[in-house]
């Protein structure tokens, strides 16, 4: 597509769009280092998570800011309408993935005065697989591809289905030794936890779908997850 | 997907058109306006920053053209207009006894709604000022002048196999950069635009806009305008008139999404009347 002839007008366009491209690098690392930490112990890590948290909300704040003076002082109409409104509800999916992740910081902090336990490693493959979601739908995102985006909204039904497997193996754990129920229990919010990341990026998933051909996307997702 | 996320958000260049600590180029202070018994103007008094676009908005008949025309003395041209109050341009009384008001327009410059070239070539109607000011000691040098002007105004790789056509053999909106490269020939500071895409199609407005963009990293450019959208696109700082009376002024992000003025808000909203 040709630039605006008011060039600014097409720098801004740029700069909201890279805003939210940096935002979901930050949501990224956040998850990657949160899971780090689960699964090797570490808790300064962790607190390094927690401590970075407040830099997600600032960029989702920003990307507001700039939508507001895009809408006030452009105008924006038909593509550039749906860049402006979708950066800004993206970036409100990537604020909550960034607060997900700090949840999983926090939990591994208390997991790490228990004893060391197996299934963190179910946990660990899990938030592999949504951190690829993330970082694909992200990608999709740069790109303007809508089957990339497409991909990742069907494929959602696979971090679902690792949830459930999860659940039941958790409840196994439970029962057969009391004495780690505490930590299974932290291990179920966290894996809640990738569940609600795998879904907001599906929702990306859907903004990335309009932005590009300005309609929704028609059919239901396919659910996996037992629960809902 | 790049190796890590940037430390900083990105910025744009229309983030450097903030006007907090920008010089002032004119300073106006309780300035009245009658043309006869009529009063037109009643205490404006408002700073207008350096290196900056300024729209002065407001409904018909509301001074805001009038005050424009205080900025270049126009108002002296009229009969019974009388200019009261102080205007300063670069801390200098512009209506003191020993100001020139021709050689205040060449630092002041005006273009209007309607294209008015001179009935002269493209060159000449570049040319004119340059050469009653004397600013050009060889043919070579106004030829450069020339050029330079052209280019500033965005026409020239435009115009330049056909400087010799005349003025007026050019569209809407080449006539308007024509006129902006007469203005910006003689060197002036200030720029003064009464509504000058008022007659232009949507591209050529934006041509234009593209080049005020451009002129205002050097020159200090104030713009009267009906069109609220445009003062939003095109200004850093904008002023609300109505009924002769200064309502409101502030950045122009500020005056769009947050004025501080019921009677702005509702202009600004089409609440009016």
């Amino acid at each position: 597509m040709a630039e605006h002839t008011v060039k600014a007008f097409s720098e801004e366009l740029d700069a909201i769009t890279q805003e939210v491209a940096r935002m979901g690098g930050l949501a990224e690392t956040a998850i990657a280092d949160a899971l780090a930490a689960v699964a090797r112990r570490d808790t300064e890590l962790a607190q390094i998570v927690i401590q970075r948290d407040p830099k997600i909300d600032a960029a989702q704040r920003e990307i507001e800011k700039r939508a507001i003076k895009l809408f006030a002082l452009r105008q924006p109409m038909a593509s550039d309408l749906r860049v402006v409104l979708t950066a800004w509800r993206i970036a409100g999916e990537l604020e909550r993935v960034g607060d997900l992740a700090k949840n999983i910081a926090k939990r591994a902090l208390i997991l790490n005065q228990d004893e060391p336990i197996q299934l963190t490693r179910s946990v660990e493959r899990m938030g592999k697989i949504a951190g690829a979601h993330l970082k694909q739908v992200l990608d999709a995102y740069a790109n303007r591809d809508v089957q990339a985006a497409i991909n990742v909204w069907n494929a959602d039904d696979n971090i679902d289905a690792h949830y459930n497997s999860l659940f039941r193996e958790l409840l196994t754990y439970m029962i057969e030794d009391p004495r780690m129920i505490s930590s299974c229990a932290h291990l179920l919010f966290i894996a809640k936890n990738l569940e609600r990341i795998g879904d907001h990026g599906t929702n990306i998933a859907e903004y990335i779908h309009f932005l590009v051909t300005g309609e929704e996307i028609a059919t239901q997702r396919p659910r996996a997850d037992a629960a809902e | 997907m790049s190796t890590g996320p940037a430390m900083t958000a990105p910025t744009v260049k229309a983030q450097a058109g903030s006007i907090v600590g920008a010089p002032i180029k004119i300073s106006a202070r309780d300035v009245n306006v009658h043309y006869g018994d009529k009063q037109a103007l009643f205490d404006v008094s408002m700073d207008i920053p350096d290196r900056a676009v300024t729209a002065f908005i407001g409904p018909s008949g509301c001074g805001k053209t009038t005050f424009l025309r205080c900025f270049n003395r126009m108002n002296d041209l009229i009969d019974n207009c009388r200019v009261s109050g102080s205007l300063q341009i670069e801390g200098k009384d512009a209506y003191a006894k020993n100001v020139d008001p021709v050689v205040l327009r060449t630092r002041v410059g005006m273009v209007f709604q309607k294209p008015n070239p001179f009935p002269k070539s493209i060159y000449d109607n570049v040319a004119y000022g340059p050469r009653i000011h004397g600013m050009a000691k060889s043919k070579s040098q106004m030829d450069g002048i020339v050029e330079q002007s052209l280019r500033r105004a965005g026409l020239w790789d435009e115009v330049k196999d056909r400087l010799a056509q005349p003025g007026t053999s050019l569209s809407g909106g080449q006539q308007q950069r024509l006129v902006i490269a007469r203005t910006v020939a003689v060197n002036p500071d200030i720029i003064l635009m009464d509504e000058p895409c008022s007659a232009l199609d949507p591209i050529a407005t934006a041509k234009i806009e593209e080049l005020i963009d451009e002129l205002r990293d050097k020159y200090c450019i104030v713009i009267v305008t009906h069109s609220m959208a445009q003062a939003a696109r095109v200004s850093q700082k904008t002023a609300f008139f109505h009924l002769g009376k200064l309502v409101e002024t502030g950045a122009t992000e500020e005056i769009f999404t947050n004025p501080r003025d019921s009677r702005t808000q509702d202009y600004i909203t089409g609440r009016f009347g």
